[in-house]
């Protein structure tokens, strides 16, 4: 073919003429390499595809290049899936609108393929060139595209013709837009699943061009076809076009048409749709509600909690809030309320954890009393689960509750909980509750935290284990930053520097790991007066671990103090003198660590 | 091999990645130049934490530092059986090396008797060196290692580490510093009963049901301490269900801290942290859970699977 025939360094008079000798080079290699055996060449080269269309121009492009690409269908699926990506943007590269009709062929035969990654890049490149079509372009080139689509014998082609109604039917003739409407029907019908999951899918899309005259005299046939097809991989999808067709009619049509599908879509035989609707439980039942007595909800609503399946429990999970609000605080009370007290103790662990999750929105709804009355129970034996995912779920979202029935019902009720799980044998459970410590200091505040929290948050500093230490100085970080210097100077640096004197070297580097984790966190004074003299104190220490992690130290500590123009000078005065003496020392690794720190410090 | 170099093969190991062959090449050398000035005996100072066998369980080992602490914060002696039954023996070991070569000073390995050529070819880690390298000379070079390794260690003068236990061909810890370790275990005489020999409830020696090694008793252990002026004995080797076992009036001890041994066995794990005054504190650990074992990396199969 001819393009075959320009081949490389062909560098043809025809080429853009302010093309150089130098940009001529590359792109004959680009343009060799689409050739080329090497899979990965031949894609590198198709990822650069506009270049290449840019160094031949609009015309040689047209003739050239976009039909040696629809002769590259025998490809491997990636050099195929990657043609089908670049051709959505090249438009400008045939030469604008007029002409981007051009790359409908290639991307036709593209989205008939047999692998659905390439079919659906194609078919989201049909839709966007699509977009710029002019009206005759649609009807010349477009439509004759789609029938032939729509037609074809093998499903994967109707497929992707499903997909393609929406984009142009707004601007076609009355005469065309008839047929197209039929013609979606077809695939509402059609023999295989695959295309009716097609068909299904995109309904919504359809639905929101059709003119409002005929969405109920096609939408709602073709959504009934689709919400009872034997396929449950079908119906499930189905869920998402029945808000769409909702919202395009009015209250009655609702009431007259869709209420009873959407009756059997939540009692569906298949755990999937009931899935598809319990995840979108209060939306959809709030377009329902009026043509349903609010009985029935609830019934719908219990049932879903109580499904068999712990998918869809999980799924309704999510709504307990949003229902609650919709039906009430009494009838949550009286009628769903025993439901979800099964729910603590539900078999499944998403189930439970998705439960913790969301429980503690119905404190506002419920008021002070009733959360007290009915939703602390539930939150204590959430805490106490099995699964650190369960509990972690309740205590993120406490702030809920602390809103409505206030701190010190909270703390009176739920505090002995944490503070058990802060000293489980596990040390990951301690690990767990330590991580969500900073978020609880930012609910209760400072001072109920220190009465109640900060002797625990400085007891983890001696665990028994070390990954416990290091979190609990990462920990004592965080708190600063939540409460500020001072709250840190009066409570929490004492006693970290108390821990300097502890027998055990492992727990006198605890110390300096607090130290130097907060040291960004604090003041120059801070740093000044108490971190620096401590790490003074250390260096003579005996057990060399100690002294090379006070070098250790002065490495992170050199850079915040030299943007401060008090702690500058200090570097010189104090930090140095210490190093050297720790460069001198009979250790190798502390030797090895304060010349590292010198080094910083001399940077 | 600069530190930075190694920095970067401890980052790798650490993440369970392997490193190159010439890489291991090149650390086995650096470590031979360490390990042979180090005595049959080795002398360690406290603190220090001792752990057991290994038996190439990485993510427990990864636990073990989570909760003993990372190596160099902490110092560590590791009383043999790095490898085999495990999975990832190859990145247990090296990545122990690999330590040893960087901290010398912060971390001590003494062999265990599946340190070695025999032994390995049977339990696993030669077969992993072959699977992980498509060669068997990252298990030459390993094997070569082990010959280097101290068959014991003192604390502070006072704690006897040894991987099995006692041989009734020894009375003093001197006896020990004589022997010529630089060679492949021996079925049978003291280099082999150090590395083979548990404790049991006998009086002095008695036959070994492993083949190999020896059974020793109350007395034989006090004389051993009350001859070498030790206190205690601390030893791996044996499964402990609860990690660690003490024996007659608490004069040995045996660590284990392979958790749920051959991911099976249901046994938690142990390290001993002995501070600077010799004070003890026992830390016990599980498995590490299934969600912080990470996704094994694909890596290239070796070209003779091709």
């Amino acid at each position: 073919m001819a393009f075959v025939a320009y081949s490389a360094y062909g560098g043809d008079t025809a080429m853009n003429p302010e093309m150089t000798e130098n940009t001529l080079y590359p792109i004959a290699v680009l343009i060799d390499e689409l050739k080329h055996d090497d899979l990965s060449l031949r894609l590198n080269a198709i990822r650069r595809l506009s270049t290449i269309a840019q160094a031949l121009g609009p015309e040689r492009t047209r003739s050239e290049l976009i039909p040696f690409l629809d002769e590259s269908i025998e490809d491997e699926d990636e050099i195929l899936l990657a043609i089908a990506e670049e051709l959505g943007d090249f438009v400008e590269y045939v030469g604008g609108p007029e002409q981007a009709h051009v790359l409908l062929r290639p991307l036709e035969n593209l989205a008939s393929v047999e692998e659905t990654v390439v079919r659906d890049k194609a078919v989201a490149s049909i839709n966007k060139v699509s977009e710029g079509l002019t009206e005759t372009a649609l009807e010349t080139y477009f439509v004759p595209m789609l029938k032939r689509l729509h037609g074809a014998d093998w499903f994967t082609s109707r497929s992707s013709a499903a997909c393609l109604f929406a984009v142009a039917y707004p601007r076609v003739s009355a005469a065309l837009q008839e047929e197209m409407r039929q013609a979606y029907g077809q695939l509402c019908q059609d023999t295989t699943p695959m295309v009716r999951r097609a068909a299904a899918t995109r309904l919504s899309e359809f639905v929101k061009v059709l003119q409002p005259e005929h969405v109920v005299s096609v939408a709602i046939p073709y959504f009934n076809y689709l919400s009872v097809d034997d396929q449950d991989s079908v119906r499930l999808l189905t869920v998402e076009s029945l808000m769409t067709i909702a919202k395009a009619l009015t209250t009655e049509e609702v009431g007259q048409y869709l209420v009873e599908s959407f009756r059997s879509l939540c009692m569906d035989k298949s755990w999937r749709v009931r899935y598809m609707v319990a995840e979108k439980f209060v939306e959809l039942t709030k377009v329902m509600a009026p043509h349903m007595s609010k009985e029935e909800v609830i019934t719908i609503f219990t049932n879903l909690i109580k499904d068999v399946e712990a998918e869809v429990r999980t799924a309704i999970c999510s709504q307990i809030p949003g229902f609650g609000e919709l039906v009430g605080r009494d009838d949550v009370l009286e009628k769903i309320y025993p439901c979800l007290k099964e729910l603590v103790s539900d078999p499944s662990q998403p189930v439970r954890s998705a439960f913790a999750s969301h429980i503690s929105g119905l404190a506002s709804l419920f008021g002070k009393e009733a959360t007290h009355q009915y939703l602390l129970p539930l939150f204590l034996r959430l805490l106490k689960d099995d699964f650190p995912e369960v509990r972690l779920n309740i205590i993120s979202k406490l702030d809920k509750v602390n809103g409505v029935i206030g701190i010190e019902l909270l703390s009176e009720q739920l505090l002995p909980a944490i503070m058990e799980l802060a000293e489980d044998k596990q040390w990951r459970v301690r690990l767990a509750i330590i991580e969500y410590i900073p978020l609880l200091a930012t609910q209760l505040g400072r001072d109920f935290f220190d009465e109640q929290l900060t002797h625990l948050c400085m007891s983890w500093l001696g665990d028994r284990v070390y990954s416990i230490r290091e979190a609990a100085t990462h920990n004592l970080k965080n708190l600063t930053d939540v409460f500020g210097v001072d709250w840190a100077k009066a409570t929490i640096i004492p006693k970290i520097l108390g821990l300097s004197n502890h027998p055990n070297y492992l727990y006198r580097m605890t110390t300096i790991f607090a130290l130097t984790t907060i040291a960004p966190s604090v003041t120059p004074e801070v740093i000044q007066s108490s971190i620096l003299p401590t790490l003074e104190g250390l260096v003579t220490d005996e057990i060399p671990n100690i002294r090379f992690n006070v070098a250790k130290s002065l490495q992170v500590l050199a850079p915040i103090m030299k943007q401060s123009t008090e702690l500058q000078p200090l570097l010189e005065s104090q930090v140095m003198p210490m190093l050297t003496k720790l460069s001198q020392d009979p250790d190798q690794d502390v030797q090895f660590y304060a010349q590292c720190a010198t080094q910083a410090i001399q940077a | 091999m600069g530190s930075s170099d190694l920095d970067r093969q401890i980052r790798m190991l650490r993440n369970c990645e392997i490193i190159s062959e010439l890489e291991v090449k090149e650390l086995c050398y650096k470590a031979r130049e360490i390990l042979i000035e180090e005595s049959n005996v080795q002398q360690v100072d406290a603190p220090v934490t001792i752990c057991g066998d290994i038996h190439g369980q990485f993510y427990d080992l990864k636990e073990l530092f989570r909760v003993g602490g990372e190596c160099p914060d902490t110092n560590y002696l590791f009383m043999g059986d790095f490898v085999d039954r495990g999975f990832y023996s190859v990145e247990t070991f090296l990545l122990l090396l690999a330590l040893k070569v960087r901290y010398p000073d912060r971390i001590t390995l003494i062999r265990g008797n599946h340190e070695s050529r025999q032994i390995t070819q049977v339990y696993g880690f030669y077969d992993e060196c072959l699977r992980k390298y498509g060669s068997a000379n990252v298990w030459r070079y390993c094997c070569e290692i082990f010959d280097y390794l101290s068959l014991a260690a003192i604390i502070g003068d006072k704690i006897f580490c040894v991987h099995g236990g006692l041989s009734p061909v020894i009375q003093t810890v001197d006896q020990i510093r004589t022997i010529d370790r630089k060679q492949e275990v021996p079925h049978t005489g003291a280099m082999c009963d150090l590395l083979w020999s548990d404790p049991d409830d006998i009086s002095e020696w008695g036959l070994s049901p492993r083949g190999a090694g020896y059974l020793f008793g109350e007395s034989a252990v006090k004389s051993f301490l009350a001859v070498n002026d030790l206190d205690l004995i601390a030893r791996a080797h044996q499964l402990v269900m609860e990690g660690y076992k003490l024996m007659f009036d608490e004069k040995i001890v045996t660590v284990w801290s392979a958790p749920n041994y051959c991911y099976r066995c249901g046994n938690v794990a142990a390290i001993l942290e002995f501070d600077e005054n010799l004070e003890k504190t026992f830390k016990i650990f599980h498995a590490t859970p299934q969600e912080a074992r990470g996704v094994p990396s694909k890596k290239p199969v070796p070209d003779y699977f091709l």
